[in-house]
């Protein structure tokens, strides 16, 4: 009799188990869990770094109070950890993956290798804004917009490639606010176009304006022009849509400014059951706000402003819903 | 300064940061030793610690296990040939002949020693330069750093193999090298160069799988097709004996090795050179000391001054190479940005008040890379003898181990399968230069400056027209290169010797 009870508890069990598993949902926890985030740029830059930020702090907001480790996945821009995410991760909530706030240009001028569609994604959000802010030597002789389109000889400005929004800001600027006499110089990377502004090898540069900040306030550097998306302490700066009266170049500088105010996006990959995705979203706006992580970020001369999944996703439909004659200008300027 | 000097000693020799010290240098000596896993992406893993850290546990903690990397990776260069680092693959030219000779600790000794002398060269050189450190880097824009590495290409002509056909060799090794270069995204239009499709290309090919392809896996057919040890039959006691004599080695050749170590510390205050570029300079000027033509081909088969010139270099680039971070708050590579994170998040600012305000701290990490690379060095030197004998393990045991670190480390350097692919292509190559007798080291020369004399060719034309080429120590750069690339023929004019085909 006692056998058969236990039996009868035993199929009982398995049964509601296999049949009904949303009948009995036990609360998703990540209780001796491992979370990766995966990188999409190397160690070192701004991307690792919040990526690790958050590696450190998101775990506090997590249901088990996970560990998060971080993974670069470098190659094309971010489009291999895009891809990755896209196609091979497990939709199951342990993988994150922080992404170049540029690959929307990447999907929209149809680049190669591109194997993703950002819109797909389960968006967490990003942590940050990026301002792109035009700054100049403060031993320079511009000291106004205007005195940049006076200019006789060329302003040379550092950058990082044709790619980088570095390069796409005052090329913009070049054709349609103009200031003729820009010219661009490409280096090997950010930290060599900053050491070449030190050596009066350039004039200046394009640059996130949180990463900048303390060059600009301590006068090194003369911050002149801002992209759309402000950060307090630049707000008076005038805005590069302002510099142009061409509906078109308007339109162009509005649309290259989109992915700033996805600054350092967060995704996870498609098809991730949607009480997960609440889960981390929660988590990750708790931990943007945490005093905590501010003071850490602080130290780290990034400033977060926390930007919700849906925002991100409502400004890439946005970019992606342009008629083919915009798509074809822009891709005259920006380059992925 | 002398003040600042003590202060950072004694900051040193407190107990919380000696301790942290050491075990920054106990992780720096694994990943020295291990393939692929380099001091840049420990740097990464090790952040997050110094969160609650102060500065002056912190930068011991990371400077420790950082500044003693390429000293053990030396080690595994010379056991195994395969590159510990990526700044230690010129290690392994003369190095791991000599481990096949049977005297694995004798170049281990020399190896060792030299990199000790390396690293106390550095840090003696960042201690006596860092009041006129902003000067001095602001000295090399891109047209100078372009004639540099012209210079160093010269160094082709010494890397090459004799006679006329050996330099033809040198140059098409070197162009081949040049050519693998390219291969990437295009810095200056965004064109795609030589990718085949494949996404892995976009970034150029990483260096550590190719030298591991290049270097290990032509080693690794040898060992299995011999069918004995590294070491031949050579008996367990000859082997051990031979460390001390690694030992007088440096000390017999000891200008060389300050030479080779003043070449890895100019090379590392330059933003841009790096250590992957001192290591093959100071291995050629290395080769160009050698008397004779006699002498001269001992280079590749297993001379120790080719062991001691880029031990030497490879460590004493590590003071130099924190110049620019401390200094500009400017980061000469990955390992050295993951550096700088650190410091922003232990409330540093680099920049004028690390020689001002910080001075002792700064000291006190030239203190470090002292300290940690002493200790090692003994340590290592304590354990010589039973390092030596892994060259006595028989090849059907050692070679699948090989394998398995050339896989792993090959692996590390992006965490894509490209990257065993990479290796495995250079490795069929690396093999068939090696029959053939064709000299390697110009084209990991041409491989490793392609890239950087392409980006600064074209900034110094972009920023200056043609005017780039009378600035001043542009032409005493240019006279200099002139001068390193015709001494091979203008000394055999004076010397008067017929040179073998």
């Amino acid at each position: 009799m006692k056998k058969e009870t236990l039996l009868f508890i035993f199929a009982f069990i398995v049964t509601i188990t296999l049949i009904s598993p949303e009948t009995l949902p036990a609360a998703p926890s990540y209780q001796g869990k491992t979370i990766r985030i995966v990188c999409g740029t190397g160690p070192g830059g701004g991307y690792d770094r919040t990526a690790r930020l958050f590696a450190k702090y998101l775990p506090k907001y997590l249901p088990g109070k996970p560990t998060i480790i971080v993974e670069n996945m470098e190659g094309g821009s971010s489009i291999v950890a895009a891809n990755y995410l896209y196609n091979i991760a497990k939709p199951d909530g342990l993988t994150i993956g922080v992404i170049n706030r540029g690959l929307p240009f990447a999907q929209l001028l149809k680049t190669e290798g591109v194997k993703f569609d950002l819109t797909k994604y389960g968006w967490i959000g990003s942590p940050t804004v990026e301002t792109n802010v035009l700054t100049v030597r403060s031993d320079t002789p511009y000291k106004s917009v205007q005195d940049l389109r006076n200019a006789k000889g060329p302003i040379k400005l550092g950058s990082g490639g044709p790619a980088s929004s570095a390069t796409q800001f005052p090329l913009l600027l070049k054709a349609f606010a103009g200031i003729k006499n820009i010219q661009m110089v490409f280096y090997r990377s950010s930290r060599e176009v900053a050491l070449a502004v030190e050596q009066r090898e350039i004039d200046g540069q394009t640059t996130g304006y949180s990463s900048f900040k303390p060059q600009i306030e301590k006068g090194i550097y003369r911050a002149l022009i801002r992209g759309r998306v402000s950060e307090p302490g630049i707000e008076n700066l005038p805005v590069d849509e302002s510099l142009t009266n061409d509906p078109i170049g308007k339109k162009l500088m509005a649309l290259r400014s989109g992915p700033d105010r996805i600054g350092r996006p967060f995704i996870v990959p498609p098809k991730t059951p949607n009480d997960l995705l609440k889960i981390i979203r929660d988590a990750f706006a708790k931990a943007c706000k945490d005093p905590e992580v501010i003071a850490t970020a602080d130290k780290l001369e990034m400033r977060l402003e926390y930007v919700p999944g849906d925002e991100c996703l409502a400004i890439l439909k946005d970019l992606f819903n342009q008629p083919d004659n915009i798509v074809k200008e822009f891709s005259k300027y920006i380059k992925f | 300064m002398i003040d600042a000097m003590i202060s950072g000693l004694m900051i040193n020799l407190q107990l919380k940061p000696f301790l942290f010290m050491l075990i920054g240098g106990a992780i720096g000596f694994w990943v020295g030793i291990l393939p692929g896993l380099g001091g840049g992406a420990t740097l990464a893993l090790m952040i997050p610690f110094v969160y609650k850290m102060t500065p002056q546990e912190a930068l011991p903690f990371l400077l420790g296990m950082h500044s003693v990397v390429c000293t053990t990776g030396d080690i595994t260069s010379v056991l195994f040939g395969i590159p510990g680092e990526g700044s230690t693959v010129a290690t392994i030219v003369d190095g791991y002949p000599m481990a096949k000779k049977g005297e694995a600790g004798r170049a281990l000794g020399a190896v060792l020693m030299s990199s000790l002398i390396g690293a106390l060269f550095g840090a003696f050189f960042l201690a006596i330069i860092i009041p006129m450190v902003r000067p001095l880097v602001l000295a090399f824009a891109s047209p100078e750093k372009f004639v540099l590495i012209l210079l160093g290409l010269t160094c082709i002509a010494t890397l090459s193999g004799k006679g006329k056909l050996g330099l033809l060799m040198g140059l098409l090794g070197g162009g081949l090298g040049f050519l693998c270069s390219l291969v990437g995204q295009d810095r200056q239009v965004g064109v795609l160069r030589f990718t085949f499709g494949q996404l892995y290309l976009w970034n150029g090919l990483s260096m550590i799988p190719v030298m591991i392809g290049f270097f290990a896996i032509p080693e690794v057919i040898d060992l299995t097709k011999r069918g004995k040890a590294i070491a031949g039959d050579v008996s367990f006691g000859k082997l051990g004996k031979g460390a001390r004599e690694g030992i007088r080695d440096t000390f017999s050749n000891f200008w060389l090795t300050l030479r080779c170590s003043a070449i890895g510390a100019l090379m590392g205050i330059i933003p841009g050179l790096g250590g992957a570029v001192s290591q093959w300079v100071s291995y050629a000027h290395a080769a160009q000391s050698a008397k004779t033509d006699e002498e001269r081909a001992q280079f590749g088969k297993g001379d120790v001054r080719g062991v001691i010139g880029p031990g030497a270099a490879n460590n004493s680039k590590e003071g130099a190479t924190l110049v620019p971070t401390v200094a500009f708050g400017i980061p000469t590579s990955g390992g050295m940005a993951m550096l700088l994170g650190a410091f922003l998040i232990l409330g540093l600012v680099p920049g004028p008040d690390m020689l001002s305000k910080h001075l002792a701290l700064t000291y006190s990490m030239v203190w470090t890379i002292a300290i940690a690379n002493i200790i090692c060095v003994a340590v290592c030197l304590l354990f010589i003898d039973h390092i030596a004998k892994l060259t006595t393990v028989r090849a059907s045991v050692i070679t699948p181990i090989i394998f398995l670190f050339c896989y792993i480390g090959a692996y590390t350097a992006n965490n894509s399968m490209g990257d065993i692919v990479v290796m495995m292509v250079f490795g069929v190559i690396g093999y068939f230069m090696v029959r053939s007798k064709w000299p390697r080291p110009p084209f990991i020369l041409g491989f490793i400056l392609g890239d950087l004399a392409e980006s600064y060719l074209y900034v110094s034309t972009t920023c200056y027209g043609s005017a780039w080429l009378l600035h001043p120590k542009v032409i005493v750069l240019l006279c200099l290169t002139l001068a390193f690339a015709s001494y091979p023929y203008i000394y055999q004019k004076l010397t008067k010797k017929e040179v073998p085909q």
